[in-house]
């Protein structure tokens, strides 16, 4: 760590993680609600969980985002950030209105009111001052890290980072945006979750994995540079028409089936370009990094982006098979691998990889990290297997012989036990995580013995 | 003057395209997807200077050989 | 193959690459879609005017021509030159623009519109992109113009080559094979 203000990632780290573990708890809580459907009924509805479920995955992958910035500009610009103070105060108006998110969803106090009740699109439920907040917040970011980008070095990196960031920004106002007729109400709303996840978010990701390639292989910046601009391109490319697979569903002309489907059938190429930009790079390296599960962290992002994202988005993309699988578990497996593998992975590396470097340590928890990257990622290949079995039977009970949709829940109940069970070891592997981030002062396994060459490099002894 | 040649074999190339879009059959059809590759063939190596040598030119064109051969195929089952 | 032997920025060939792979697998689609209609397809083609078409090809490969000359004339530092191709160059791109809505607004008048037929949803996706290329085309040569730099006037031709090269592919296939 070179600059002092590069702490604020610590506090924005820490945010970031606790609510990390409460969206994985409410994941769980789900999973078992799907096999034992009145478990909480009263207390917390199946349709309150999720929104804690997804909305917390949002906010904190946000702040991860925020977290990374803070930690990466200094570096890239070759300065401090421009006001420390802002950044907490930035990070205290996410804690509040989070707070405020969760009590209102929990509670719904003021159901109906305009600017203290939750609002009812999907994703976007949270109540009038909180989406306020959120855009205030973001405004303050923007002007902090534009400020810091401004004054300093200016990277391609920085560039890239920053141009995913005002993309978010703006997107979020879209928030706002709520016209009476369902069809554009539907469309605006695509434009903040889905522009972000297949358009401007994958720009924040490569970015990032940029930084900690450079980092941690040593590759030369104009290489890397080389490749975040074709990235970026075929992202953008392919991202923003891609959206155009969900027009036809909420009601927009026939068309948008034929665009949404060529376009995002091509979504998979920034995916498998940034598997293969990491892969060449660390092939390419000549620095062997200490921090080995960073590097692991990084390598499994985008190779679990590119199957969640990229592969298990085209299985479902075409519109000739979307008519069958719309809405079914196909989705959820889709979802589900895509958001871990793309952006979990990501901010989970790049907290490998800071926090030792904050916490003024040498990267001592490796295995631990390790371990928790496998339990994790384990978990989530077989969960997102077992909805995708789910997904194509329920498809073909409810969509091809139109079976009831409960009748049918019912025949997937053994997939669903399968998928609790799978969750349980997402949540281990993401509690181990946190643990093995925060707490271990020591390496848990000895490195085995080692002999030193006559070119003084060390290898592991017979 | 090698740009002219280019511009006149395209023209030349049009010219053939508008001809055999008058007759009909299977023959007529692989005619007007060969024209249509001899003229992006003329654009890629002639205007955007693909040279022969370094094996992007047929980077582009063998895979666009191979997606008319379908294009045809797909035009006459 | 290295990238350095691609002539200018590789971008713009990411770009061209990008652009070739969408509209053949539009027209790749349409080729299958026809397959569950075939006499339905070609009663919707036969109602086009091929001869707008083949004008326009015209238009668009002499219009490339003068592209490739303001290319050469830039890198030779004759910015005159170079400002009159890149000029003649957008006129024919506004030419085919023209003959583009002319072409539109017969087929409008005759009721063809774009859910008239699976055929005519093709028809309008992959010329209306393409035009809305040939017109975003223009305003690229008209921003290189202004500062000539050899790179710049190279990656605007470039662009300007790329909308040729994917009219000549569209021109068989939604036009002539009945």
């Amino acid at each position: 760590m070179r600059y002092h203000s590069q702490r604020i990632a610590y506090a924005y780290f820490l945010v970031a993680m606790a609510l990390f573990a409460v969206q994985v708890i409410f994941g769980l809580i789900m999973g078992w609600i799907y096999v034992s459907p009145n478990f909480l009924s009263e207390l917390l509805p199946f349709n309150i969980a999720r929104m804690l479920h997804t909305n917390s995955l949002v906010v904190w992958l946000l702040l991860g985002f925020f977290g990374a910035t803070y930690y990466i500009l200094p570096e890239e610009a070759e300065r401090e950030i421009h006001s420390p103070m802002l950044a907490y105060i930035q990070l205290g108006i996410f804690v509040l209105g989070t707070l405020g998110v969760v009590v209102t969803y929990l509670f719904d106090l003021f159901h109906g009111h305009w600017l203290l009740g939750k609002e009812g699109r999907e994703f976007l439920e949270q109540p009038k001052w909180v989406k306020v907040g959120i855009a205030v917040a973001a405004v303050i970011f923007m002007y902090n890290v534009s400020m810091t980008a401004l004054k300093g070095r200016r990277t391609a990196v920085t560039n890239v980072l920053l141009m995913g960031l005002w993309g978010l920004v703006l997107l979020w106002l879209f928030a706002f945006y709520n016209p009476a007729n369902l069809v554009l109400d539907k469309q605006y709303w695509w434009w903040v979750i889905h522009l972000w996840v297949e358009g401007v978010w994958e720009l924040i990701m490569a970015a990032i994995l940029a930084f900690l390639m450079l980092k941690l292989t040593g590759v030369d910046r104009e290489v890397v540079e080389k490749w975040l601009y074709v990235i970026v391109a075929t992202a953008l490319f392919s991202g923003i028409l891609g959206t155009g697979h969900h027009y036809y569903w909420i009601g927009l002309p026939a068309y948008w089936q034929w665009i949404g489907s060529i376009f995002s059938s091509f979504e998979i190429v920034p995916f498998f370009a940034m598997m293969s930009f990491a892969f060449v790079m660390v092939w390419k390296g000549r620095r062997d990094h200490p921090n080995k599960a960073a590097l692991v962290w990084s390598l499994g992002c985008t190779v679990l982006a590119f199957f969640g994202a990229g592969v298990w988005g085209f299985l479902h993309t075409l519109h000739g098979v979307n008519y069958y699988t719309h809405g079914t578990q196909i989705t959820a497996a889709h979802g589900h691998l895509a958001f871990y593998g793309a952006y979990v992975c990501l901010v989970l590396a790049l907290v490998t990889y800071c926090m030792p470097l904050m916490k003024n340590r040498d990267p001592y928890n490796q295995v631990l990290n390790m371990a928790s990257f496998w339990l994790m990622s384990s978990g989530m290949v077989f969960m997102t297997v077992t909805l995708t079995f789910a997904g194509t039977v329920q498809t073909h009970l409810q969509r091809v012989e139109g079976g009831f949709f409960m009748d049918v829940q019912d025949g997937l109940a053994l997939f669903y036990w399968m998928r609790f069970g799978s969750g349980v070891a997402v949540v281990l592997g993401a509690l181990l995580f946190i643990y093995a981030v925060l707490f271990p002062r020591r390496e848990v396994v000895t490195a085995g013995p080692v002999q030193a060459h006559k070119d003084g490099h060390l290898e592991a002894a017979e | 003057m090698e740009l002219t040649r280019i511009w006149l074999t395209l023209l030349a190339l049009t010219a053939a395209t508008t001809a055999l879009a008058f007759v009909p059959g299977p023959a007529a059809a692989a005619a007007l997807l060969a024209v249509a590759f001899l003229k992006a063939r003329a654009i890629l190596g002639g205007f955007l200077h693909l040279g022969r040598g370094s094996g992007w030119r047929a980077a582009f064109t063998v895979p666009l050989a191979i997606w008319l051969a379908l294009v045809w195929g797909l035009h006459v089952i | 193959m290295r990238v350095q032997d691609l002539p200018g920025e590789p971008i713009m060939w990411v770009l061209i690459a990008s652009e070739l792979l969408v509209f053949a697998a539009g027209i790749t689609a349409m080729a299958g879609v026809r397959l569950t209609d075939p006499a339905g397809f070609a009663a919707a083609q036969a109602q086009l005017h091929g001869w707008m078409a083949a004008l326009n090809t015209a238009i668009l490969v002499s219009s490339g021509f003068c592209a490739a000359l303001a290319e050469r004339a830039c890198h030779r530092g004759d910015g005159r030159r170079a400002r009159i191709g890149l000029a003649l160059a957008a006129l024919g791109g506004a030419a085919f623009l023209a003959v583009k809505v002319v072409e539109y607004a017969g087929d409008l008048r005759a009721g063809l519109g774009m859910e008239s037929h699976p055929f005519f949803t093709f028809y309008y996706l992959l010329t209306g992109f393409h035009a809305a290329h040939v017109l975003f085309g223009i305003g690229v040569l008209a921003l290189v113009a202004i500062r000539l730099r050899p790179e710049e006037v190279q990656a605007g031709a470039a662009f300007w080559h790329m909308v040729d090269l994917v009219w000549v592919l569209i021109l068989p296939p939604v036009y002539l094979l009945g």
